[in-house]
């Protein structure tokens, strides 16, 4: 099992020092310094701002120096456009911010589909199923946009001209469980809603493809009622794949739904992103999207290493 | 060759799929029309002129009182603005408002006229003002007054075309542009994003998942670790990167920061679709008779190989065709995608500010033509993936 875990490791850490340097070229296409300062900026102000985050040195200088930061958890470098904050301050306060929106999300949306597409399964080929996919393909043409926007407008105006309250706020956040339901049901309602298309069909071809094994077949020959068989025999076999797709998505938790942060103001990962982006804001930009990559490395590891847990036959590839 | 093709168990699955058909033909209009709209149908001009007063609702919606008074007085005010010039007449001569002309040929009269209408729009305005509004015969004298403003402009012969009488139908944006151009024109705009980044992507995807699988070794093991490199970012993290890289270039105003951030991030899908199945082929006893017959390998892998692929690049195609349009909305909101001319991205975000107004023209009609060739090739594509990918389950 060790050796496996080692295995795994190992494979994964030349991916991670690959992708931070591709990151670092592609972040520097674009001369960060210039675009922060602008075009009228001193040559000397110029010069300051380049050596000071080092950005004069050979690139491999400025990759090992990175990849050392990273490795120890060194974020103290000092935002470009917010003055005073280090890196790893923006990001740490932006965390609960995004998993507040993103972990009841998750758990909303994975519970509904994986019952839709129990029933759906349960109906196969039947009108019900029918409708229920035909519902999910409609969901999934419109974009995720026009649901933030209509949801916006009458989960937040619409409704609260109605009741003389505000409910759902428009937007901004405040931490603490006092005041969840007023930033975030709403955005949490819009990504269920958004993500229920793609993870119903995702489920219930989980579930179709269970169907045909044989271990079915043979249930049903010792008669097994078809509910028992469903929910006893098959949900149980589903949940690897299930649980390999929920896995695979945490990281994405960390980042958050960016749209919807960036559309509700809510001050949480993926509107740091965006902001730092759009701000020619480069330390904290160049720390987040690598910070990103590893996490998501990580957890891919994870979901190898549980999967060998539960499959030993994974151990021996 | 071909007819084979057409006989063959999977076009024939696919034919009886009632609805797959309705997609594809759905999916070839817009085709047609985008291929119009590049020949000329629509220029860039048209979409950026005005072609009416702001925020015109389109022909479905009834105008309140508020707002027809407010298109007549645009178009009031458009004619004594040009009128009232102070370069002279030649101002007035050379008035065009999308094609229309002013009817009044001479300026002095032209005058008279306006000033006598401003008149009669400051009556009827100020009983829609007051608190009772607009009764039945004031309503029936405004439509008159509507009428008679319209009677202002006149479309010479020679101007005369669809899309000028056409413009408003969907109504005007807040720049008074014309909505159903707008969104006519972002089909040309979708198809194009869509079709080169689809294509570009199938095929980088195809050739080194192709190459990896096929030779295996070193070369297996380094496109792995490329693609392990770029599926390990959230993709919309690696769009924005790449789309940023251009801010501020020569090239910034143009699709290429689109299409280079879109080949980048969806290669990985049909690469590793392709690998998979060359790994699998590679196996099969034809394969081996061709290495056998003594074949070079790249010949094989061309020849014999990746033609039995071809079902999985076109079901790649599809689903990448209908996610780059889709990234496009996501990465014109975020103001890294299209710029300087229409896309369905650009014109819902920019509605963001009218929703809240309530007015739904532009972000509605966005939303209906993006919608029905997205559900269209998202159709497709489950019809493409039952009747030519035997493992895919439906």
């Amino acid at each position: 099992m060790w050796s496996f875990i080692l295995r795994r490791i190992l494979y994964n850490v030349p991916v991670y020092l690959g992708i931070v340097f591709f990151l670092m070229l592609a972040l520097r296409v674009n001369d960060p310094v210039h675009s922060f300062l602008g075009k009228n900026a001193s040559p000397e102000e110029y010069d300051l701002k380049e050596a000071a985050m080092g950005l004069d040195d050979h690139i491999l200088v400025q990759y090992t120096t990175f990849m050392g930061q990273l490795v120890t958890f060194d974020f103290s470098e000092e935002s470009w456009a917010n003055k005073g904050d280090t890196v790893g301050e923006m990001i740490g306060r932006s965390i609960i911010p995004s998993i507040s929106i993103t972990v009841p999300a998750l758990c909303i949306t994975s519970l509904i589909s994986i019952l839709i597409a129990l029933a759906s399964a349960f109906y196969r080929g039947r009108i019900p199923d029918k409708v229920m996919m035909f519902g999910a393909v409609l969901g999934m043409s419109i974009s995720f946009l026009v649901y933030i926007i209509f949801g916006q407008y009458f989960g937040a105006y619409v409704l609260n001209e109605n009741i003389d309250g505000e409910l759902f706020a428009i937007q901004g956040f405040e931490a603490g469980p006092a005041h969840w339901v007023h930033y975030c049901l709403l955005p949490v309602m819009i990504s269920v809603v958004v993500s229920m298309g793609y993870d119903t069909r995702f489920y219930r071809a989980v579930m179709v493809e269970e169907s045909g094994k044989d271990y079915i077949t043979t249930a049903r020959a010792k008669g097994a009622t078809k509910k028992k068989i469903m929910l006893v025999h098959m949900l149980k076999n589903a949940m690897i794949p299930i649980v390999t797709r929920i896995m695979i998505t945490l990281p994405f938790l960390v980042m958050g739904s960016l749209l919807l942060e960036v559309y509700f103001n809510i001050p949480g990962m993926g509107r740091l992103l965006y902001s730092s982006i759009e701000k020619f804001d480069f330390p904290v930009t160049q720390a987040l999207v690598a910070l990103f990559a590893g996490l998501f490395l990580l957890s891919v590891i994870l979901t190898d290493v549980l999967y060998a847990l539960v499959d030993p036959r994974v151990r021996l590839s | 060759m071909l007819k084979r093709f057409i006989q063959s168990r999977g076009v024939r699955k696919f034919r009886r799929d009632r609805f797959a058909v309705v997609a594809f033909l759905i999916v070839l209009v817009y085709l047609t029309a985008a291929l119009a709209i590049a020949l000329g149908a629509i220029t860039r001009e048209d979409t950026t002129v005005r072609v009416g007063p702001d925020s015109q609702v389109g022909s479905f919606e009834t105008p309140t009182d508020a707002q027809r008074l407010s298109y007549v007085s645009f178009h009031i005010d458009t004619i004594e603005t040009a009128a009232k010039n102070s370069r002279g007449p030649k101002a007035y001569e050379e008035l065009e408002l999308f094609g229309a002309v002013p009817a009044i040929a001479n300026v002095e009269e032209a005058k008279a006229r306006v000033d006598e209408l401003w008149k009669r729009f400051d009556e009827l305005s100020d009983i829609s003002e007051s608190d009772e509004g607009l009764d039945e015969a004031g309503r029936a004298s405004l439509a008159e007054f509507a009428d008679e403003v319209d009677a202002l402009w006149t479309v010479p012969e020679a101007n005369r075309s669809l899309k000028q009488s056409w413009a408003t139908w969907l109504g005007t944006d807040r720049q008074g542009r014309s909505i159903l151009l707008r969104a006519l024109y972002s089909i040309k705009v979708a198809v194009q994003v869509g079709l080169v980044a689809a294509f570009v992507s199938v095929l980088i995807g195809t050739i080194l998942g192709g190459i990896a699988a096929f030779f295996g070794g070193w070369v297996d093991h380094v496109i792995v670790w490329l693609y392990s490199m770029f599926s390990a970012i959230p993709y919309i993290v690696l769009l924005m990167v790449l789309a940023s890289m251009f801010l501020g270039s020569s090239v910034e105003n143009t699709l290429i920061p689109v299409y280079v951030s879109f080949c980048m991030t969806f290669w990985i899908g049909p690469c590793r679709v392709i690998r998979g199945e060359v790994m699998k082929l590679r196996e099969l006893e034809y394969v081996q008779a061709a290495t056998t017959l003594g074949f070079g390998r790249f010949r094989v892998l061309l020849r014999h190989v990746l033609p039995n692929t071809a079902h999985l690049m076109f079901i790649n195609f599809s689903l990448l065709f209908v996610g780059a349009i889709k990234a496009e909305v996501i990465l014109s909101f975020l103001n890294l995608g299209v710029k300087n001319q229409p896309s369905w991205g650009v014109m819902i975000s920019q509605a963001k500010q009218e929703v809240i107004g309530g007015f739904f023209w532009q972000i509605g009609a966005a939303t209906f033509f993006m919608f029905v060739l997205v559900l269209a090739f998202n159709i497709l594509s489950d019809a493409l993936q039952d009747a030519f990918d035997p493992k895919h389950v439906g």
